[in-house]
């Protein structure tokens, strides 16, 4: 009856993870709303804070951005931060009370059905924050400068999801080694918020802070394509998703050593 | 017929690290983890045929979940072999995955806001079924476990029992050759309990799929399997007969007794231990290898008109116990 798959690498089986798990997450169609309220609070206060900063510095723009460009930045970054994956918290979950087993019995790969899942929950959470955020910036400051490069941006949004979701597995994986990783989460959580870009745009950071965020991945998950979609160009999109590929070829590579030592841990020594 | 299990002096060993208590303790593992090699399972030995459901009970942290782990593939033995189906689980996991279903009772694996059926779907595409199939297979799962009308409400809203059998259900769809059930009564009352042991039982007899089942409820054991595994310390300590089993850890009788007329209080039978005695009614417990049932059962009758009598055996749960008080001393 059954075709059998070693590798269980069939693109199929994920995208029904994927598919599920959107269902899932549409189960509760209010609460999933009423969440979005939160981008909807947080840019009606970042609204206050930089309406008064640019007031008071007299500019129509600062560091290269009006504040219509700020405050679209601005949604875009929060939006990708609240809809961030978090596979620290279930993976290091499943290794530390043991349920990774139910999932090694499964014909899947653990690891592809964990992106397969959290993608599909990214998918409803940026939509939901993308429009509630959408809709308060642009009754706030005006539509944003540029609409025509969003495929360009959801583009790299998507390889930036990636990246986080590399980085954060990473931080599941230790659980391997550490018995606590929230410690790990929490740090991850502060270099996003500034190195990434979500409190501020990069560009006000001093230069040489500028200089090292720039370098860093969190900047390739949500500074670039925040910034992309505020001034949009081909050779920015160009340099961004080659920047971003270094650093998904990078993290991916890490993460699959990781793994691979990681089960063979857990095999040896049940985790 | 190949067994679906062999299992040859398996061993498992584990490091584990050690900390002495306090601040001393914790800073001392710090930079000098103290190590040791805990034995879950030493050398056992068993096997399963095709078709047979086998109870595989113990004590928490005896060496089952162990012995269930390296039989999926999820860690590697220290030494001695097995083969799951003809494969070496450790070196053929995900082939050997198509093969077997599991249900973990504690681990519910149904998606919990969406009606049963998107995960049956799901378990189709996952073990690469095809579609046609599924929906055929799933028209004759939900007739066997009586879940029809259950299949389209979302899971949250099932009771536990309904919720376990259709979980069984779904560990069923791709037609596996071993069903590992963990605990799969916990938690269900007696109505449910049944029901859940009549399905497994009928999927067995018409499937011929081979069950090994772990179970904390000595009744699951009972009322399912003939053959039954008993590990503790990481050794088996029993393989038999059910029946074998109840045969020679049951000598402990009790006896009810209700009466018509009143009865003397002090009144005895000889060679029992007298738990109660009423007015109307006693009740007692003896060796049966040291008292005759009949004499027992005459001294009663001569006390006065006998309304109702029940003699009963130990719980399998006594039984057990009462062998691993033998091994521990």
């Amino acid at each position: 009856m059954q075709r059998q798959n070693a590798l269980s690498r069939q693109p199929g089986k994920y995208l029904s993870i994927l598919q599920i798990q959107v269902l899932n997450r549409l189960a509760y169609p209010v609460d999933l709303a009423l969440q979005s309220l939160t981008i909807v609070m947080f840019m009606w206060i970042f609204m206050q804070l930089w309406r008064t900063t640019y007031n008071a510095s007299g500019q129509q723009a600062i560091s290269g951005l009006t504040l219509n460009q700020t405050m679209w930045y601005l949604m875009i970054a929060e939006a990708i931060m609240l809809s961030m994956p978090r596979p620290s918290r279930t993976i290091s979950t499943a290794v530390k009370d043991g349920s990774i087993a139910y999932f090694l019995n499964k014909p899947f790969d653990f690891m592809l059905y964990q992106l397969a899942a959290l993608l599909g929950e990214y998918l409803i959470r940026i939509l939901f924050n993308l429009l509630a955020g959408g809709i308060i910036v642009w009754l706030m400051v005006g539509p944003p400068p540029v609409l025509s490069a969003l495929p360009l941006v959801l583009v790299s949004m998507v390889l930036g999801w990636l990246i986080s979701f590399c980085l954060s597995a990473l931080i599941g994986l230790s659980a391997f080694v550490v018995e606590e990783v929230s410690a790990f989460e929490w740090v991850y959580s502060k270099f996003l918020l500034l190195l990434g870009g979500v409190l501020i745009p990069l560009d006000f950071l001093p230069a040489w802070l500028q200089k090292i965020s720039l370098a860093l991945p969190f900047a390739y998950s949500i500074y670039g394509p925040a910034r992309l979609f505020v001034t949009p160009s081909l050779e920015r999109f160009a340099m961004l998703t080659l920047g971003q590929l270094a650093w998904l070829a990078g993290c991916g590579i890490l993460l699959l050593v990781f793994y691979r030592r990681g089960l063979a841990r857990l095999a040896i020594n049940g985790g | 017929m190949t067994p679906v299990i062999e299992v040859q002096k398996l061993t498992k060993q584990f490091q584990s690290k050690r900390k002495a208590s306090g601040l001393r303790g914790s800073l001392k593992a710090l930079y000098r983890p103290e190590i040791t090699n805990v034995e879950a399972v030493r050398g056992i030995s068993f096997g399963l045929e095709a078709g047979e459901l086998l109870g595989f009970i113990g004590p928490n942290g005896a060496g089952k979940s162990t012995t269930i782990k390296i039989l999926t593939g999820i860690l590697h033995p220290t030494s001695g072999e097995a083969r799951v189906l003809g494969f070496v689980p450790w070196k053929e996991r995900q082939q050997l995955a198509f093969q077997i279903g599991s249900v973990f009772g504690q681990r519910p694996q149904l998606w919990y806001h969406l009606p049963a059926i998107d995960t049956f779907n799901l378990f189709g595409k996952i073990y690469e079924l095809d579609s046609e199939e599924v929906k055929k297979r799933v028209a004759f799962l939900a007739e066997a476990f009586e879940i029809q009308d259950l299949l389209e409400t979302p899971v949250r809203k099932l009771s536990l029992g309904q919720r376990m059998r259709c979980e069984v259900a779904a560990s069923l769809l791709h037609k596996p050759k071993l069903l590992l059930l963990d605990e799969p009564s916990i938690g269900l009352d007696v109505v449910a309990k049944q029901h859940i042991r009549d399905t497994i039982k009928h999927m067995n007899e018409t499937e011929g799929v081979a069950v090994l089942l772990t179970s904390h409820d000595a009744s699951d054991i009972e009322a399912l399997c003939r053959n039954v595994i008993i590990i503790n310390h990481g050794q088996i300590v029993f393989r038999d007969k059910v029946s074998n089993l109840k045969r020679h850890y049951l000598t402990t009788k009790l006896v009810e007794v209700r009466y018509s007329q009143p009865v003397d209080p002090y009144f005895q039978v000889a060679g029992t231990e007298m738990l109660k005695v009423s007015q109307y009614g006693v009740k007692l417990r003896f060796d049966a290898r040291q008292t005759l049932v009949e004499s027992v059962i005459a001294c009663l009758a001569e006390a006065g008109s006998v309304v109702d009598i029940t003699i009963s055996d130990p719980t399998l749960e006594e039984v057990i116990r009462e062998i691993f008080k033998a091994q521990e001393a």
